[in-house]
């Protein structure tokens, strides 16, 4: 397989746009409680807050137990 | 839906893009550099953490230790001391690494502000 | 039903104009967009039904194309990705909460576009090179006379000390690259943001703000500079939205 040059201009692409819109840009700010396991561990101010992706998937799994969800 | 955005983005670049894309990979906040802990894993994920801390402080420790040894102002038997210290806590810290079968690579965890300290 | 926030709109002309475009768009998932406005801003969102596919990379991309999309026609300021609120009356109360901030960052960004430049470099090259060409002594701190015999411990700290002094020259010899952009690129009336040493290899990352129109001139500024230094690599990209130059939290 030829991977050549416009393949990995994609590819530096992608990895720089995801790094904006996963990393970068404005936050709403909430209150988030981590669970490890079903058991709520640890609570974070959102100044702390890893990628979106991340908060996205705390949500997924706290649905079920009434996580505090990212919203003012 | 169409995605109205260029594929390509890069205005230009000196040299070939080889390895480019690793280099970055290494730094966005990914799958490896995150750290899940699961009831799998909750001894060695707790280990890599904690040993990602002590090596972190070993290091500003040790970088702290030679800025004061080369500002010239420690006597020789401070010097030797601190160099006894400084090497058994690196060769500690070995130990540990090979007690939890851990490498260098896998106390790469992001440690997101703190990880800015190095 | 929650809905997902893409970007704020500074709305110069009223809604009409911002209206017309989101019709002829489409959200993640196909949804449509629409704006919820509050004075001369509007938030542009569309309605997500279920929350478990937002953890998808492919989504993130969708989002990040919407932002793309917009960002060529109208001031905004980028959400990032996964910025949700239940509902538009809670999305109004936001936008006028933080109102003045937002009009700040709309202001602060209008008509510019971001850029971003790495540096590449082989960081084992470029220490080697630094330490044969500075007059600086990287081998060892003189021993005094009354020390003669060998010491493990001392020719550690030696060691350590070398590394050390190798780090510092190439952190010197960053912070010179960083200066010379910096220089070059002043005329461009810039705002710059730098990071230093990435990685092993990416030895500089930066962020531009500037006016659109002067594209060609940053293109040509780093072109010049990155003749100073045939042996790094320069890579740009952009023009971008200005995700990196958006520095407020809401509440």
């Amino acid at each position: 397989m030829d991977y050549n040059v416009i393949d990995q201009s994609k590819e530096i692409t992608i990895l720089e746009l995801l790094d904006r819109v996963l990393n970068k840009g404005v936050i709403l700010t909430g209150d988030i409680v981590i669970s490890v396991a079903d058991i709520d561990l640890v609570y974070l101010g959102v100044k702390l807050m890893l990628s979106s992706v991340e908060t996205m998937e705390q949500l997924k799994a706290g649905k079920a137990t009434g996580v505090d969800r990212l919203i003012s | 839906m169409t995605i109205i955005m260029s594929e390509n983005k890069i205005l230009f670049s000196t040299g070939s893009l080889d390895g480019l894309s690793n280099e970055i990979s290494k730094v966005s906040k990914d799958e490896e550099s995150r750290l899940k802990l699961t009831p799998d894993n909750a001894g060695s994920g707790l280990a890599k953490l904690v040993l990602t801390l002590i090596e972190l402080i070993r290091k500003l420790i040790e970088k702290q230790a030679m800025r004061r040894v080369d500002g010239g102002l420690l006597s020789e038997e401070e010097i030797e001391r601190l160099g006894e210290t400084l090497m058994k806590l690196e060769m500690k810290m070995e130990e540990l690494k090979k007690h939890f079968n851990l490498t260098d690579r896998d106390l790469n965890i992001n440690l997101g502000p703190l990880g800015e300290l190095m | 039903m929650e809905m997902i926030i893409y970007s704020i709109i500074a709305l110069k002309t009223g809604p009409g104009q911002l209206n017309t475009v989101l019709n002829g768009m489409k959200g993640v998932s196909g949804n449509g967009l629409y704006a919820v406005t509050f004075n001369e801003i509007a938030a542009v969102v569309s309605d997500i039904g279920n929350i478990d596919f937002i953890t998808d990379k492919s989504v993130a991309i969708e989002y990040a194309g919407v932002i793309e999309a917009l960002y060529q026609q109208f001031t905004l300021i980028p959400m990032r990705f996964g910025s949700i609120m239940g509902s538009t009356c809670p999305i109004i109360r936001m936008l006028e909460r933080n109102y003045s901030e937002i009009q700040k960052n709309l202001q602060k960004v209008d008509n510019k576009f971001e850029f971003g430049l790495k540096v590449i470099c082989n960081s084992e090259t470029l220490k080697t090179e630094l330490q044969s060409i500075t007059a600086k002594d990287t081998s060892t701190v003189t021993i005094t006379s009354s020390e003669t015999k060998n010491s493990i411990y001392r020719d550690y700290v030696n060691k350590k000390l070398q590394e050390h002094r190798l780090e510092d020259l190439l952190l010197g010899y960053v912070d010179s690259v960083i200066t010379d952009i910096t220089r070059n690129l002043d005329r461009l009336n810039a705002i710059n943001k730098f990071k230093r040493m990435l990685t092993a290899s990416i030895m500089v990352d930066s962020v531009f703000l500037l006016d659109k129109w002067r594209k060609d001139d940053l293109i040509e500024a780093v072109g010049d500079i990155q003749d100073h230094y045939p042996r790094l690599k320069f890579v740009m990209t952009g023009p971008w939205p200005p995700y990196n130059f958006v520095e407020i939290t809401i509440k």
